[in-house]
């Protein structure tokens, strides 16, 4: 701060007036900066208190869940009490199994399909290009909702309804735009030279490719794949309509709604975020890779 | 995408055509047009298309004699007469809710020692032995009760009993059993079509559900598709679509522009240069990763009678006893807290789009600006505001699209029926009401409302740029 406001600092040999309109400016830039101050820590605590809230709640005993007033986490117990009532009710532990599986089939697979096409976006330039660019676009814009319910009558037909895998191939038709757009930015941001140098050296172009360009991107292909983790463990709707039996954590959380206790509903709540808050701490700087891109 | 087989540029050179590129997105097409575009045909056919609408009767009691006549589903029909028929192979597996008959072929010998070989019901025979894999081997005939009954059983020379009577068979003789047959039955059933004719012909069991007097019936389902406006009627007319499609409007409206402001704000703290701002973005950036369903229920937590709010209030001496908020009779409070929570969770992405637009932006225009005395609003309003457009467009089709679909969020705090919306209700007659087709209604309505807002957005921002270049 004070490095840049010294160039501001009126030189002793000036004019009374000059040197009042200087510290006129240097009391509005500070005064702007309180002010932008102000605002971002109001936003951050608009942000940061729920999430504290449901914190405490779940590191509580159930009797201080239920007590009224309430307090937060320094002036109430600390217990673990909630979380194992929690996670020890009906169907809560293969939840977080499902959800698990379901995450990581879903990432394994937009993976693997998406990145063969975000390479060609990225390096090729061929007809229809920017049609395919377009229509991935578009894909990701529209309701998703619609294609629950006619997946759920073809599942049943086909005979595998109910299934975490069946959810997991919807998962990626969910994915799978947002990951094409991600990996064709993530191997755009590796420079062609490169490949034609390994290329210039005697390799071949999947040496090229294999030696040269995954090491460079397997971090972007990473957040990418945990991003995908991300959408599917969220993922409430499909989840609701395509499983009855094996339902996944937020399936599970959603179908008790009605007839669970505070004390339950709080700690799944806190389990549902944990793991999301954790991975989306690791991907924060591709964050813009990722939503970026929809803008352009 | 490769219309053109024979790329030549001016000069004639021919080159070669490079198939990798289309080799790498194919599997990307193929999974999309399978797990996308296939799926959202379909679920719009489920809203218009009833596969059982229609059932044809025939003249006869077989699949390939003339039709007789059409009934709609659900029409009441008198059943006349009733007979077995063999079931094709290939229906056998498909087949759902028929009646059966089971025939066997039998060896024996009548009263005269003559031997007698043909088909008779299984409910004439008491099955006596069986092989290992259950197969009926031997048995006797049943006696026939009553004292008017024919105390003799036929035996036909096919499996029905139109067939020609090959022989007559005393009770408790014991009889060979060479073979069995299944059959379905087949009724003769008369009924009125939607135009009022009566109209009368053999149908499958399988399409007719019988009442208990075994005289009269209904048609269950057809064997032809109709297209039909029945699951949109049914939509429109349910309880529940007007205050849905209203909810779902409104909070659209109350979500989008709050969010956009504040999305605005939070890009620009974020790109003011602070220490720190770093921290800022990641912290604005968290409800990126939480679920709507999540979302819900912190902001029940927040919201309930016991919650956070009632305590705050109470601690600060506002309030001397708990305010209920989330009830029947207080539904505005509903809608209050069901739009918190949407602001609260979804600005972020809003955030990420105008922060990637607003580093668009070069820094000489807003310091030349910032050096001729613009004043923030004024930088904001003629400068920011015009450049992010593009942002400000996807965003806003973006977020409208997300909106339509409110769902997990509603529930949490409503319960689900205080307050719903269209994607409840879809989610309500699939999983609750076992209604696929008025699901598929609700869900295609969804769709053809996004696809027209969306439509809307392009248009007005379209013209407004016509507009200026004019």
């Amino acid at each position: 701060m004070n490095a840049n406001a010294s160039h501001l600092e009126a030189p002793p040999e000036m004019s009374p007036e000059v040197r009042a309109l200087h510290r006129r400016m240097l009391w509005r830039r500070r005064l702007s900066r309180g002010f932008t101050y102000f605002v971002g820590i109001l936003l951050a605590v608009w942000i940061l208190a729920p999430i504290y809230f449901i914190f405490s709640m779940a590191f509580t005993t159930p009797e201080t869940v239920r007590s009224y007033p309430k307090g937060v986490l320094p002036f109430i117990p600390f217990s673990l009490e909630t979380m194992r009532f929690f996670l020890s009710s009906y169907g809560i532990v293969p939840g977080i199994v499902n959800s698990v599986v379901v995450a990581v089939i879903t990432l394994v697979l937009s993976t693997i399909i998406s990145a063969p096409a975000g390479y060609a976006v990225s390096r090729y330039l061929f007809k229809g290009r920017n049609a395919f660019r377009l229509s991935i676009l578009a894909v990701r814009a529209f309701p998703i909702l619609i294609l629950a319910i006619p997946l759920a009558v073809m599942f049943i037909n086909l005979n595998i309804y109910d299934n975490v895998f069946s959810l997991a191939l919807m998962h990626t038709a969910l994915a799978l735009p947002l990951t094409v757009l991600v990996m064709s930015s993530v191997f755009a941001s590796v420079p062609y030279e490169l490949e034609e140098a390994a290329m210039v050296f005697g390799c071949t172009r999947a040496q090229a490719f294999v030696r040269v360009v995954v090491p460079l991107v397997l971090p972007g292909v990473a957040a990418a794949a945990i991003f995908t983790f991300v959408m599917s463990w969220n993922e409430v709707f499909a989840a609701t309509i395509l499983t009855v039996r094996n339902r996944t954590l937020p399936a599970q959380v959603f179908f008790t709604l009605n007839s669970s206790s505070e004390p339950y509903q709080f700690a799944g709540a806190f389990a549902m975020v944990v793991p999301a808050l954790i991975f989306i701490f690791l991907i924060r700087r591709y964050l813009f890779n990722m939503w970026g891109q929809v803008s352009k | 995408m490769n219309e053109d087989s024979t790329p030549s540029n001016s000069l004639g050179r021919r080159r070669r055509r490079d198939w990798t590129p289309y080799l790498l997105i194919l599997p990307t097409v193929l999974y999309l047009l399978l797990f996308f575009a296939w799926p959202m045909f379909r679920g719009l056919g489920l809203a218009i298309w009833n596969p059982e609408a229609l059932l044809a009767l025939r003249a006869e009691a077989t699949q390939d004699s003339a039709i007789a006549g059409k009934l709609p589903q659900g029409a009441e029909v008198e059943i006349l007469e009733r007979q077995g028929n063999l079931i094709p192979p290939e229906e056998q597996e498909e087949a759902a809710n028929l009646l059966t008959e089971i025939w066997f072929k039998i060896k024996s010998q009548d009263a005269e020692g003559r031997e007698v070989i043909g088909w008779v019901p299984d409910r004439r025979i008491r099955v006596r032995e069986k092989d290992e894999e259950e197969r009926p081997l031997a048995g006797t005939v049943r006696p026939k009760l009553g004292a008017k009954a024919d105390p003799l059983t036929s035996v036909y020379a096919e499996p029905n009993e139109r067939s020609e009577v090959v022989g007559r068979l005393e009770s408790r003789v014991r009889v060979d059993i060479v073979e069995q047959a299944v059959l379905e039955v087949w009724f003769l059933v008369r009924g009125q079509n939607k135009a009022g004719e009566t109209v009368q012909g053999w149908a499958q069991s399988r399409y007719i559900q019988v009442f208990g007097d075994e005289e009269s019936g209904r048609v269950d389902r057809g064997n032809a598709g109709q297209l039909t406006a029945e699951y949109i009627q049914k939509m429109t007319q349910d309880r529940f679509f007007k205050p849905a499609l209203y909810a779902t409007l409104i909070l659209t409206l109350l979500i989008i522009p709050v969010q956009l402001v504040l999305a605005i704000v939070m890009a620009l703290v974020v790109q003011a240069r602070l220490k720190g701002n770093t921290i800022f973005l990641y912290i604005f950036a968290i409800p990126l990763a939480i679920s709507d369903l999540a979302a819900g229920i912190i902001w029940y937590a927040i919201f309930t009678q016991h919650g956070f709010l009632n305590s705050i209030l109470q601690g600060l001496g506002f309030i001397d006893a708990p305010i209920t908020y989330l009830s029947v009779d207080t539904r505005y409070w509903i809608f209050i807290a069901i739009w918190l929570a949407e602001v609260w969770r979804a600005t972020s992405l809003v955030m990420i789009i105008v922060v990637s637009g607003l580093q668009a932006i070069s820094e000489e225009v807003l310091e030349a600006a910032e050096v001729f005395g613009a004043s923030l609003w004024e930088r904001v309003r003629y400068i920011i505001l015009p450049l992010l457009r593009p942002s400000l467009q996807v965003a806003l089709i973006l977020r409208t699209i997300f909106a339509l679909q409110l769902f997990a969020v509603v529930v949490a705090l409503s319960g689900g029926d205080v307050v719903t919306t269209l994607a409840n209700e879809t989610f309500r007659q699939y999983s609750l009401l076992r209604n696929p087709h008025v699901a598929a209604s609700y869900a295609s309505f969804i769709l053809l409302l996004s696809v027209g807002i969306a439509f809307l957005y392009l248009r007005t921002i379209r013209t407004q740029q016509e507009l200026e270049q004019s």
